[in-house]
């Protein structure tokens, strides 16, 4: 008897891959993780919030679709109303629209949310080959840009102390504590009663969204951590430098959109470097950064300037000649040398201030 | 999903608690005349010879050792065709008749136990050559030169873990054979002159643990064997992380275990020692496993070497559904090899044919998630070596080791965006040599 032999495939080893995983799973977790910062910046700001949101992912959407189509015309590929590299099916787009409308201060006017959308998806995404391929996270772009572009017309609504923020408050005199009788560090915590960017302020829940992303292992949680604890490490040493309370480290990492930049946009695995030490010491960099940006710059805010500028440093993490899945000794040295020699530039720098 | 991840599903409960049938009788087998270590051969014997169970049929010529072919039932012998070999080559086979009667040839006998007691390890060094015994446990390194070491050794690691999804027959051939396996590295303890040996096996399989011991301590208690349970996770078979997990010794990547003073052999192989040694017999039947989510009966059978595959998937009354595409593999599904044709034969080195569905994966745009960073047990960067390749930079290639990779394909598995990440670093090896 002659057994009937289906159709053999030669494939090549291994032939299995784990079940349940998928970009789109990754992605959506971010998503549904935001969600309570989402519904608490529209419960607090209502239609302004409902407003910058829609605008905000609709026009990414929009942005990325028409680029596509563009693309795929120069191509000559044949128009079809479903386009293959669009990436809406897999939440990338809507994840980055919905951060990035976060971090806008609520006030924004619409066409100020739409023109940072559209560009920070085409320059900080498309331009460089889509999902995967960006160099610089598309949120901070858009707000960088819409920032340095139409700064004056990015305000603050709630009128607390007349639509200025913890720190653009404490910007001009950096070690008077005085200055922020305004806010306590409760408030600070809970979002309550605080003006800022419309989905940064309740501490609480970014937390909340941030233990479910590392429930579902959804981020590297090593970066959120070495970056906060860098920015209470240097705030803890200037403190004990300047003989000034607690409240000030609390005070610095609890403010200006440094939590939820920590754990929705350094985390972005696309622009962060692919090892477990290099995650680390980028978190450290980055937490460098921002304090460097917050007492020294000009802007009183350092966390979107800090992940776009180690954005572009996250290749040389990765070198070929120095990049290693593990932690050597060596690497223990190096790096607890430059977090002493961070804390002595930030306190000789405070010196003069 | 970030995060580092050594677990693979394992599928082994189609299999694990199925006894071993016996399919001892094909109506012919194939032996084959070449390997993927040996490329030429002479025979000794010619069409329509009868030849005897166990009879040296011809030799096959390796790089720097020999290799004797015995005939595994006793027949005539046919033609010498071409069949694919478990390395997806095709070799030249040798077909000898059944004739059903087995009939012993004057080689295989007996050796009483006075004899092996007084066996110096040239002495087994010797048999184990002549009967051509080789890493069973699909390395096909000839064993003789192993047990030849001239390094002193402190500990003999049995290997039988048996990480690689699916695959049963190690673990039957422990539980119905505890006597044979130990007796066989009571031999290997004698040759190397060890006091002390390690069983591994995986902290999971209990079974084989409670049977292990309970032999231990009724039969053998004069011997310093430890059963130890390692860890649940892939690949805990590969010997490095094996004798890492068992010993707390790394052996770093390009210097061979003894010269740490640990020598590791696989639980197959043992058995084949045991055989050579107390039967004079060469490897002439094997525990082997058909498997997989294709095939319609999964069962462990005991087989004649040279049996095809087949009469085998026959005995497990076929395939599940003709009309769906399959991937027929032999060897385990993370490193095994995919072959075009059911018309394989079984050697001594395979422990199992896999029949799965065809699944076409979708791959998407890497994300570098990292998990394969994470997840790889030579630590290597899979997604860098995949981005040399594609740009085909060699430097990086050589500057991220890829020569170090072991292909356990555990990065294709952990892979978020199901990319065939594995393939790549194979790519980048063959690039650099």
């Amino acid at each position: 008897m002659e057994t009937v032999i289906p159709k053999i495939i030669r494939r090549t080893s291994p032939y299995l891959r784990r079940p349940k995983a998928n970009v789109t799973r990754m992605m959506r977790d971010v998503t549904i993780a935001l969600l309570p910062v989402t519904i608490f910046a529209i419960y607090k700001f209502g239609m302004a919030a409902v407003m910058i949101i829609s605008v905000s992912i609709l026009s990414m959407m929009a942005a990325e679709y028409i680029y596509y189509q563009i693309v795929d015309k120069l191509d000559d590929e044949k128009f079809k109303w479903k386009n293959k590299s669009f990436t809406l099916y897999n939440f990338s787009t809507i994840t980055s629209g919905l951060i990035y409308a976060l971090i806008l201060p609520d006030a924004t006017p619409w066409f100020v949310v739409m023109i940072g959308a559209v560009f920070g998806v085409v320059f900080g995404k498309l331009i460089f080959g889509g999902l995967g391929q960006n160099i610089f996270n598309p949120a901070a772009l858009g707000r960088v840009f819409v920032l340095v572009s139409f700064g004056t017309l990015m305000v603050f609504d709630v009128d607390t102390v007349a639509g200025a923020t913890p720190l653009g408050v404490i910007n001009d005199d950096i070690f008077n504590l005085a200055l922020l009788s305004d806010f306590s560090i409760m408030n600070l915590f809970t979002g309550m009663a605080i003006p800022g960017s419309i989905g940064e302020m309740s501490v609480i829940l970014i937390l909340i969204g941030g233990v479910y992303l590392a429930l579902r292992t959804s981020f590297e949680v090593r970066i959120p951590i070495a970056y906060i604890g860098t920015v209470a490490l240097l705030a803890g040493a200037v403190a004990i430098y300047k003989g000034i309370s607690y409240e000030y480290v609390l005070f610095h990492v609890f403010s200006g959109g440094l939590i939820f930049g920590a754990i929705f946009m350094a985390t972005d695995p696309i622009t962060s470097p692919l090892t477990i030490p290099g995650r680390i010491y980028f978190g450290f960099a980055l937490g460098f950064l921002t304090f460097i940006i917050r007492i020294f710059g000009a802007y009183p805010e350092g966390v979107m300037f800090a992940i776009l500028i180690m954005n572009m440093f996250v290749s040389s993490f990765d070198y070929y000649k120095w990049t290693n899945s593990k932690i050597t000794k060596r690497q223990k040295i190096i790096f607890s040398i430059v977090v002493l020699l961070s804390i002595a530039v930030t306190l000789v720098g405070v010196s003069y201030v | 999903m970030i995060k580092k991840s050594k677990k693979v599903k394992d599928y082994k409960l189609l299999t694990k608690a199925l006894p071993t049938l016996r399919y001892l009788d094909p109506h012919s087998v194939f032996i084959h005349l070449q390997n993927s270590r040996c490329k030429t051969y002479d025979v000794s014997v010619k069409e329509g010879d009868r030849v005897l169970f166990g009879e040296q049929i011809g030799v096959r010529h390796g790089g720097f050792f020999e290799q004797p072919v015995h005939a595994t039932v006793s027949g005539t012998v046919g033609k010498i065709t071409k069949k694919l070999h478990r390395t997806g080559r095709k070799v030249d086979v040798i077909e000898i008749k059944n004739d059903f009667l087995d009939t012993p040839h004057e080689s295989v006998y007996d050796r009483p136990d006075a004899i092996i007691e007084k066996m110096t390890q040239a002495d087994m060094v010797e048999i184990v050559k002549e009967k051509s015994l080789v890493g069973l446990g699909g390395s096909g390194f000839p064993t003789y030169i192993k047990l030849g070491t001239k390094e002193k050794i402190n500990t003999i690691v049995i290997n039988a873990v048996e990480c690689e999804p699916y695959l049963s027959s190690d673990y039957r051939l422990i539980l119905e054979h505890p006597e044979e396996v130990i007796t066989g590295l009571k031999y290997i303890m004698q040759a190397l002159n060890v006091d002390h040996a390690l069983i591994a096996i995986k902290s999971m399989k209990n079974p084989l643990y409670e049977v292990l011991t309970q032999v231990l301590e009724v039969r053998f208690p004069e011997l310093n064997i430890q059963v130890v349970k390692l860890g649940n996770y892939y690949p805990q078979g590969w010997e490095v992380e094996m004798f890492e997990q068992a010993l707390g010794i790394r052996v770093p990547p390009g210097e061979l275990p003894t010269k740490y003073g640990i020598i590791g052999f696989n639980v197959s192989t043992t058995v084949g020692v045991f055989d050579a040694i107390k039967h004079n017999l060469p490897v002439t039947k094997r525990h082997f496993t058909i498997t997989g989510d294709a095939v319609k009966f999964p069962q462990n059978i005991f087989v004649r070497v040279g049996t095809s595959v087949k009469e085998l998937i026959d005995v497990c009354d076929g395939f599940l559904d003709v009309e769906e595409d399959i991937v027929i593999v032999m060897g385990g599904p993370m490193m095994g090899t995919s072959v075009t044709t059911s018309d394989v034969v079984v050697s001594k080195t395979t422990t199992s044919v896999i029949i799965l569905k065809d699944i076409q994966y979708k791959e998407e745009q890497c994300v570098r998630c990292g998990s394969c960073v994470y997840s790889c047990p030579t630590h290597l960067q899979p997604v860098q070596i995949m981005n040399a390749v594609k740009r085909n930079d060699k430097d990086v290639m050589k500057g991220l080791n890829a020569n170090e990779c072991i292909e356990c394909g555990l990065c294709a598995y952990v892979c978020t965006s199901k990319i065939h990440v594995t393939d790549y670093v194979r790519k980048a090896k063959k690039l650099i040599g």
